[in-house]
């Protein structure tokens, strides 16, 4: 998930730096009037948990291999901290992974913290609060708005790296950058992202029922842990952030259709259009991905592997919600049997 | 993780270690800027740029081996990264972009990993400090730094005493397992934290954050 040097162009690498630079600026800046209180010892200590806890291994089937995936934590440390102090332990995360495991680049640090913090913590929190509020502010809520924004905090920051990878290849005159077709990128990215979703609210929900369950005050809207946290993102602020949350993820899957979208990065003629096309339906990558076609026979429309990449991530929504469903019915049975101790 | 560090070759006293702090970051950050900035039909500069991070490598004394299975765990992401860019176009283009993201992206690797093995972290805190970072943030990740070593240690033994107690058992039983692990830990470093909090406040913490001079610091 760590975007490594290399990858993005050093123009971008400095937009994204000096915005991840402002955010964790601002989060110091709202934070000012509580670092009396248990800001830094929570911060920090989250911050080494997260770390820690990204090395828990979650066993993944894939082709027999031993693949395995892990926590990525951004809506986890919303969830606890609230956007500010989750944004700055995400970042501190990121800063001890590179300077002291050289995982993720130094110069792509900005984009990382842009991708996983800001959007992780303070776009995450965003989408838990809003469906927290209009669920009752209830476990019942607090789980179901964790559950959604982990999944679309992780389809966000995928769509977030296209844009920045789209950037860098504007800025790189070489004739191959030219021939990329972005909107192909996307969709690639947006199909290994739901799943990698999928795993992010599983693992994220899991963990805050089990939370819920045993220290409830940690998670849930307190009144005065959590009040200027919750204040903070009032009004037109949050409806924003979730706007753009769910945008970012809903282009991710319009995207495979708007193959216009790319055509102003290089003016392609007609005709290399169409060889293009023809060739894509005869080598398309998603093939293994792809819902099957259920009418006709022999090759695939190219509509179809267009809608299929969509509706693949409509499952994911789906398969989404049901982990939300499943993981309040297992949260009720255990609160009803143990009691919220 | 008992008893050790994990830049494991951050303290020994070569030509590199000695030189200051500053130096190690800047040279460090230009290394990477000029792989990232200089086009990839000049290869010749990547080799020059390539030789200057072995060399300080070699200086340093970072074994081979070390730097082979750090490389070696690097390659395969970074390669599935850019693979993904050929993948996408039908495998018709993208190829020379994938070839200078996996060249670059190795070579900044290399590059910070030199970085990591010459420089402990406490010196990068001191470094931050003298950038002018703000004090808050370098309390949180010197308290970060700290405490990665009991979350860490804390973790070995859940881990162990989940080994003993399970020997089998399928992939939704093991999330479970994995899933409470790390409620558990987080439910325990919060009420740490808390804990740490009341000592801090029992000793006087005011919301001030001060540093001792650097000189102390360092040693």
């Amino acid at each position: 998930m760590h975007i490594p040097d290399g990858v993005l162009s050093p123009q971008v690498s400095l937009a994204t730096g000096a915005l991840a630079l402002g955010a964790v600026g601002y989060s110091l800046y709202r934070l000012r009037d509580r670092i009396a209180e248990r800001t830094i010892p929570m911060t920090g200590m989250m911050a080494a948990l997260i770390f820690a806890g990204q090395m828990v291994n979650f066993p993944v089937p894939f082709l027999g291999a031993p693949v395995s995936g892990h926590l990525i934590g951004g809506v986890l440390a919303a969830a606890v901290l609230g956007p500010w102090a989750g944004c700055l332990a995400i970042a501190l995360v990121l800063v001890v992974q590179c300077l002291l495991f050289a995982d993720g680049g130094i110069l792509a640090l900005g984009a990382n913290v842009l991708n996983m913090g800001v959007v992780g913590a303070w776009g995450g929190f965003a989408v838990l609060d809003v469906l927290r509020r209009s669920l009752g502010g209830g476990f019942r809520g607090t789980l179901a708005g964790v559950v959604a924004a982990s999944w679309l905090c992780v389809m966000a920051a995928s769509a977030l790296f296209c844009l920045e990878f789209w950037l860098t290849l504007r800025f790189d005159p070489s004739p191959d950058a030219a021939k990329i077709n972005m909107s192909n990128v996307l969709a690639l990215m947006a199909v290994f992202h739901s799943v990698i979703g999928i795993g992010e609210a599983i693992i994220t929900g899991g963990v805050v029922s089990f939370v819920i369950a045993h220290r409830p005050d940690l998670v849930t809207v307190d009144a005065e842990a959590n009040g200027p946290a919750r204040r903070s993102v009032a009004g037109a602020g949050r409806f924003i952030a979730v706007g753009l949350i769910a945008a970012t993820a809903v282009a991710a899957f319009v995207a495979p259709f708007a193959s216009q979208w790319d055509d102003g990065l290089v003016a392609v003629s007609e005709q290399e259009f169409k060889a293009r096309a023809s060739q894509e339906s005869q080598t398309f990558v998603f093939a293994d991905y792809e819902v099957p076609q259920p009418f006709g026979d022999g090759a695939p429309s190219p509509l179809w592997q267009r809608v299929s990449v969509s509706l693949a991530g409509v499952t994911g929504v789906f398969v989404v919600m049901l982990a939300a469903w499943l993981f309040d019915r297992g949260l009720r049975r255990r609160l009803k049997a143990g009691g919220a101790t | 993780m008992t008893g050790g560090y994990w830049d494991r070759f951050g303290r020994s006293r070569s030509l590199c270690h000695r030189l200051p702090p500053a130096l190690k970051l800047l040279l460090t950050v230009a290394v990477v800027t000029a792989g990232l900035c200089v086009p990839v039909r000049f290869w010749p500069v990547h080799g020059v740029l390539a030789a200057a991070v072995f060399a300080g490598h070699t200086l340093a004394r970072i074994p081979m081996s070390y730097l082979a299975r750090r490389v070696g765990l690097f390659l395969p992401v970074v390669a599935m990264l850019s693979l993904s860019v050929p993948i996408s176009q039908g495998f018709a283009a993208g190829w020379t972009i994938m070839a200078a993201i996996l060249f670059r992206s190795s070579l900044s690797f290399l590059s910070v990993l030199w970085l990591v093995n010459v420089m402990p972290f406490e010196q990068l805190l001191v470094t931050l400090r003298r950038f002018r970072a703000p004090a808050v943030f370098v309390a949180m990740l010197a308290f970060m730094y700290r405490y990665s070593f009991v979350v860490w240690d804390e973790l070995d033994k859940m881990r162990t005493a989940r080994r003993a107690r399970s020997c089998c058992g399928g992939m939704r039983f093991r999330w479970r397992q994995s899933i409470q692990l790390i409620g558990m830990l987080l439910v325990r470093a919060m009420g740490r934290a808390e804990r740490v909090h009341g000592a801090m406040c029992s000793r006087g913490w005011d919301g001030q954050v001060r540093f001792l001079p650097d000189s102390r610091e360092c040693e």
